[in-house]
């Protein structure tokens, strides 16, 4: 009780300190490379904030990630390269080099800017919206719900490669040029690109925010808890079920297409099983209950990598997977579970009245 | 009039077993009906198949003049049905509090749910069943360190924040203290006036106390109905229940 981690204001709070933190990184960082690593690591973000939400909030763990990622990807990446084609030269040349003498299909739509960025968002939330829903009426949960994400990203990953006419093959997709949006053109290394993964990242955590405090968000706690006794109360488990693997799909499929606005690249490697499997990781390490948390583990775990990575090489996955045990082991609900601990005993020390919100303990895991 | 329950001919089999065999009962609005029987009778598998959980090999359910039989749990559930389990089942990792929300289901919609963040009416409700379940102190505290006799308690406090027209009781009094026991059936013949109760019990002088009609079960058929003076009457139930009971 009176534990300032659990205080919705202190909580709001600190979601604003650590935005404003990442707001005022562009007007202090002059090095246009490190500015988009640091914004392919809000994408990272993005996805960690994804998985905790389906997983932490919703219960239903999901290891299949990279679908709604890598479809998103690879949408945008079509878009990016038809607006490189033109009326003389239809035709992406990795398809002529393939022996394809038309544009396929498949293809067709993404000739159009918008309406190629609106299918590449909105065709994997269909696809979660479709798979979901057909496998929450069954009834299928927990592991084997995890394992169908695995068989059905594995599916998709060899389908892209096997596909190679249509879709790059085990090569991908490479852009040749940045996005061209409403007649500007978005500088990967600029701080607009920044900018617009900034923005994407703080909209999705709102809403995400708001989705785990509305009356939806006790529900799924609820079903979390005890999906069987929740039918007899009069809610459509599967329902529900399904609208939260939606939810965390669409924010996963934007993640996709401002990975590629930032890489201007996508490959089959989007769908990796081990990619996926690490979006669940940075969760587990972060917390999976807290949203922040699960970004913040997204953070250390990627920051971690690509500054240790390099002096390790392969002894860093050793390390990564002795971290993870460990983690595991005693912090079963990650980092984030820390600090929760850390303020139930400050609240506890102070006494159970005096907890009000209080502008100097921010739950804030180490940075 | 017809009752507000009906159930006809049902049977429901596991494999070569007969579970439920040929079994009908009709509950008439306002009531409380006890469902009484031994151990193995399928007093449990009759709520199991009145809410969906499993579905009846043949017969049919009707609820206030509509079939339900082999619906979904949840459509039941809205339809007007709450059940109390007989192990007690709340949300062991929520709060009292997250229980008894959770509980009052007026919105079951998940896209509204998700712009949903006062739910109108529900502070008075749950102060007012908080109350009544005796759970006021306990309101924030996780459901899972409950002993007991509060958890009945909280689960019996969510069938009401359902706000049902039909209350199905799987033995309710179950852990409770003499005082609680008193309380509850208070409370339950209060019920009366606004709903609809079934209850199963074991416990024949709290039948007693509550019951203004008595169901008995004996191997999945129905055995005898009516008030429990005609029951305990009755020389065939003395036989396989009220015998059996005054020799253990």
């Amino acid at each position: 009780m009176g534990n300032l981690y659990h205080n919705k204001t202190a909580q709001w709070l600190t979601y604003a300190v650590f935005f404003a933190g990442f707001a005022v990184i562009p007007m202090t960082v002059d090095d246009s490379f490190l500015l988009n690593q640091l914004a392919t690591y809000g994408v990272y973000g993005m996805l960690a904030l994804s998985i905790s939400l389906c997983w932490g909030f919703g219960g239903i763990l999901n290891l299949g990630q990279g679908i709604a990622f890598g479809l998103g990807a690879y949408g945008m990446a079509m878009t990016m390269q038809m607006q490189t084609q033109d009326e003389s030269n239809p035709i992406p040349p990795f398809m002529l080099n393939n022996s394809l003498d038309h544009l396929p299909m498949l293809w067709q739509p993404f000739q159009n800017t918008y309406v190629g960025m609106i299918l590449a968002v909105a065709a994997p939330t269909l696809f979660c919206a479709v798979f979901g829903g057909i496998m929450f009426r069954a009834r299928v949960s927990g592991p084997f719900f995890a394992i169908m994400t695995l068989a059905m990203l594995s599916a998709f990953y060899t389908i892209i490669i096997d596909r190679q006419p249509y879709t790059g093959g085990v090569n991908g997709l490479t852009p040749p040029s940045s996005l061209q949006f409403a007649g500007y053109e978005v500088d990967p290394y600029s701080p607009t690109a920044y900018w617009v993964v900034f923005g994407f990242l703080l909209g999705a955590t709102v809403i995400a925010k708001l989705i785990t405090q509305s009356s939806f968000g006790l529900v799924t706690q609820a079903i979390r808890d005890d999906s069987e006794r929740v039918r007899f109360l009069g809610y459509s488990v599967a329902g529900y079920e399904t609208v939260i693997y939606t939810v965390s799909g669409l924010i996963a499929a934007i993640a996709g297409c401002c990975w590629v606005m930032l890489v201007q690249y996508v490959s089959p490697a989007q769908l990796d099983v081990g990619f996926s499997l690490s979006m669940v990781i940075w969760a587990a390490i972060g917390g999976r209950y807290s949203l922040l948390g699960s970004i913040l583990g997204a953070f250390i775990i990627q920051g971690a990598q690509s500054y240790l990575g390099d002096t390790f090489l392969a002894t860093w996955l050793l390390i990564l997977g002795g971290f993870f045990i460990i983690v595991v082991r005693f912090l079963p609900n990650g980092l984030a579970s820390l600090v929760e601990s850390g303020l139930g005993l400050f609240a506890a020390k102070r006494g159970p009245a005096s907890a009000e919100p209080n502008g100097d303990a921010k739950p804030i895991p180490a940075e | 009039m017809p009752g507000l329950l009906e159930i006809h001919n049902l049977s429901k089999s596991f494999d070569a077993t007969k579970v439920i065999n040929d079994f009908s009962m009709e509950v008439t609005e306002g009531t409380l009906c006890c469902l009484v029987g031994p151990n193995g009778a399928g007093k449990t598998t009759t709520m199991d198949l009145i809410t969906g959980r499993i579905k009846p090999t043949s017969g049919k359910i009707v609820f206030a003049n509509e079939d339900i039989t082999a619906k979904h749990e949840h459509i039941i559930a809205r339809a007007g049905i709450g059940r109390k389990f007989q192990v007690p089942a709340v949300l062991r990792d929520m709060t009292v509090r997250q229980n008894l929300e959770v509980a009052y289901s007026r919105q079951t919609n998940p896209f509204w749910n998700l712009f949903k963040f006062r739910v109108t009416g529900l502070k008075q409700k749950l102060d007012e069943i908080a109350t009544l379940a005796g759970l006021t102190d306990r309101l924030n505290d996780r459901a899972g360190i409950l002993s007991h006799g509060e958890t009945q308690w909280l689960e019996i406090g969510m069938v009401l924040m359902q706000e049902p027209r039909l209350l199905l009781m799987d033995e309710p009094i179950a852990g409770m203290t003499e005082g609680e026991i008193e309380k509850t059936a208070r409370i339950f013949k209060d019920l009366r006036k606004t709903a609809t109760l079934v209850v199963v019990e074991h416990d024949m002088g709290f039948v007693r106390e509550i019951a203004d009609e008595v169901v008995v079960m004996h191997m999945g058929s129905l055995l005898a109905q009516g008030t429990i003076q005609q029951i305990e009457a009755n020389p065939r139930v003395r036989d396989v229940y009220l015998g059996e009971q005054e020799a253990a």
